[in-house]
């Protein structure tokens, strides 16, 4: 049941992931043509807007990377197997973890913060561009566990 | 600052560092190693908190310089499903395909045509390992140097305009972008023909095949099939320098570009490939930058201390004229580009070196070409060299079994790079053909 609400969130992000990319040539694209015709007005919130997106997408890709495991990673091991391989990730997984707690814990704050502000040019909410930090938090708590679970039981196995 | 803080510089930067390397030998990711590093500091500093993580993560996000990244990659990975890639192939095999080791030739020239679209040596290199190595498998090259060729080759993605380092460069150290732009076409042209040179050698120790020489109306015509995605270049960097539009938006007009191409000339794209192309790019964005976010909390640390000012005045002290400097910048950027990404590379060293740089009088695109070539050296080299990473997963072979041709590749380029440190003209003359204030 888990694994599939996991998997399910999974496959969200990659959407959302996919879309917010799309996203981001919008605004860019009307800032340059805005410029040479007179058709486009000029906004001016079309680079606060890809830079809104821009930090969504790069919070959910690295979201995305922890489930996948993509994240660059320097490897100096050889390559291991079973329990070894096992107990090697769940090591890193540890301080994976530690780094998400604390995402969390003051990426909560960081938004709490940003409640009551609005964005200078476009007037958004700021929490809007904050929250993707407790979120990550949250999530790669979430995947870590998935993760972890499954090597624990490989090391108790073997 | 210093005298109101806990710890001392030393001790602060030996618990960075040490952290930070010790983690690296344990797996944790990179970013996650970068951010974990800070975190002591940030508990132990009374004025510091980790609020100042989240914060300096969010500050490096929220730029819009920064934003050229996803669309250099969006720009490859349509280029990719698109048939653009497809097309400059055929080219670069009518091209140079008769030379010795015909395949491998082909694989360096089409390089430099990406090179000249996109800005992303991870784009180039993920792509051109799929389409190379297996085929020259099957035409009998060791794998080995197929990996070592399609990784080297891809290095030129950086080096040659558009670049993403020369914008991150430019962006964060304040150079004219479009002046970078211009000052990357000859060391990068100068690269592609020493890669050239050194496969044409492998081929003939090795008796690696050759094509039949392609006859002049199969050039032309492939010419023309192909001239359409070789005007990118013309267009992104003629648009920067006539300032028609900003660096970010000339890497929107290629994404722009290439897309009107593969929809209404080459008409390959569909929502499956397109689709594709947009969360391909999502997920290296995210893992990218996300790097350079925590990297730059950890350079913001660096410089809460004053670390890098205490380790200069040390070096200034050695007296070292133009060219010594250049080539200790240039190895520092090796050994920095070994370890760690370019972009935070450039975050937390680019930083540190400019008053080096400024203080001996080397010109700032001068300065910037050295250490973007060195960096981009450092995309092949262990522990952390991502093209080489790349191209020798696709291949299914350890980075370790590959790493003797890399570095046989990579002497006549160290050539390169000294003739661009001793020789400033080299990189400067382009840009200077402008006159002051237009770049």
């Amino acid at each position: 049941m888990l694994r599939k609400i996991t998997f399910w969130y999974g496959q969200l992000l990659t959407w959302l992931l996919a879309a917010s990319v799309a996203i981001l040539i919008f605004p860019v694209s009307l800032q340059i043509f805005s410029r040479y015709t007179a058709l486009i007005p000029s906004y001016i919130w079309t680079e606060e807007m890809a830079r809104f997106f821009f930090i969504w997408s790069i919070m959910l890709g690295a979201m995305v990377g922890i489930r996948e495991g993509t994240h660059f990673m320097v490897d100096l091991w050889p390559p291991l197997q079973g329990r070894a391989r096992s107990a090697l990730r769940l090591v890193a997984a540890v301080f994976v973890l530690v780094f998400a707690l604390v995402f969390l814990w003051w990426g909560i704050d960081f938004t709490r913060f940003a409640f009551n502000r609005i964005s200078e040019l476009a007037e958004l909410p700021l929490w809007y561009i904050h929250l993707p930090w407790p979120l990550a938090g949250v999530t790669w708590v979430l995947f870590l566990g998935e993760q972890m679970w499954d090597d624990l039981k490989v090391l108790a196995t073997g | 600052m210093i005298g109101a803080t806990v710890l001392d510089p030393g001790t602060a930067s030996m618990i960075m560092f040490g952290v930070f390397f010790a983690l690296l030998a344990l797996r944790v990711p990179v970013a996650f190693a970068l951010g974990l590093a800070c975190l002591p500091i940030f508990i132990i500093e009374e004025r510091l908190t980790p609020q100042n993580l989240v914060q300096e993560t969010f500050n490096a996000y929220n730029s819009f310089i920064l934003l050229a990244v996803p669309f250099f990659l969006l720009t490859a990975n349509l280029m990719n499903v698109g048939g653009i890639t497809t097309r400059l192939v055929r080219l670069s095999r009518d091209l140079v395909g008769h030379f010795p080791g015909g395949l491998a030739q082909v694989n360096v020239v089409l390089s430099l045509f990406f090179a000249g679209i996109s800005g992303s040596s991870t784009a180039d290199a993920a792509s051109q390992s799929k389409i190379f190595i297996e085929a020259q498998r099957k035409e009998g090259y060791h794998d080995s140097f197929s990996v070592a060729i399609t990784a080297v080759s891809a290095v030129l993605a950086v080096i040659v305009p558009p670049s993403i380092l020369m914008i991150v460069w430019g962006g964060l150290l304040t150079v004219s972008i479009g002046g970078l732009f211009l000052a990357g076409i000859v060391p990068g042209v100068l690269i592609a023909l020493v890669q050239m040179g050194t496969v044409h050698v492998y081929a003939k120790l090795r008796n690696y095949p050759t094509y039949p020489r392609a006859t002049l109306v199969e050039t032309i015509k492939a010419i023309g099939v192909a001239i359409p995605a070789l005007m990118t270049p013309v267009i992104i960097i003629g648009g920067k320098i006539f300032g028609w539009f900003t660096a970010t938006e000339s890497a929107c007009i290629a994404v722009l570009y290439a897309a009107a191409l593969t929809m209404l000339v080459y008409r390959e794209m569909d929502w499956k490939g397109l689709h594709h192309a947009l969360l391909e790019t999502g997920r290296l964005t995210g893992v990218a930058l996300f790097c350079v976010g925590t990297a730059s909390a950890f350079g913001w640390l660096l410089a809460y201390y004053q670390i890098p000012k205490a380790l200069l005045e040390n070096v200034v002290t050695w007296g070292m004229g133009p060219i010594a400097t250049g080539f200790f910048i240039a190895g520092v950027f090796l050994v920095v580009g070994c370890i760690l990404d370019a972009i935070p590379a450039i975050v937390i060293v680019g930083t540190v070196l400019e008053p080096l740089a400024k203080s001996v009088g080397l010109d700032p695109i001068h300065f910037a070409m050295i250490g973007i070539v060195s960096l981009a050296f450092g995309l092949v080299t262990p522990p952390y060299g991502l093209c080489l990473m790349i191209a020798a997963h696709i291949a299914g072979m350890r980075v370790v079994d590959a790493l003797k041709d890399v570095f046989i590749m990579l002497i006549p380029m160290f050539g390169v790079l000294a003739l661009v440190i001793m020789w400033p003209q080299l990189v400067l003359f382009l840009p200077r053909l402008f006159p002051p204030g237009t770049l």
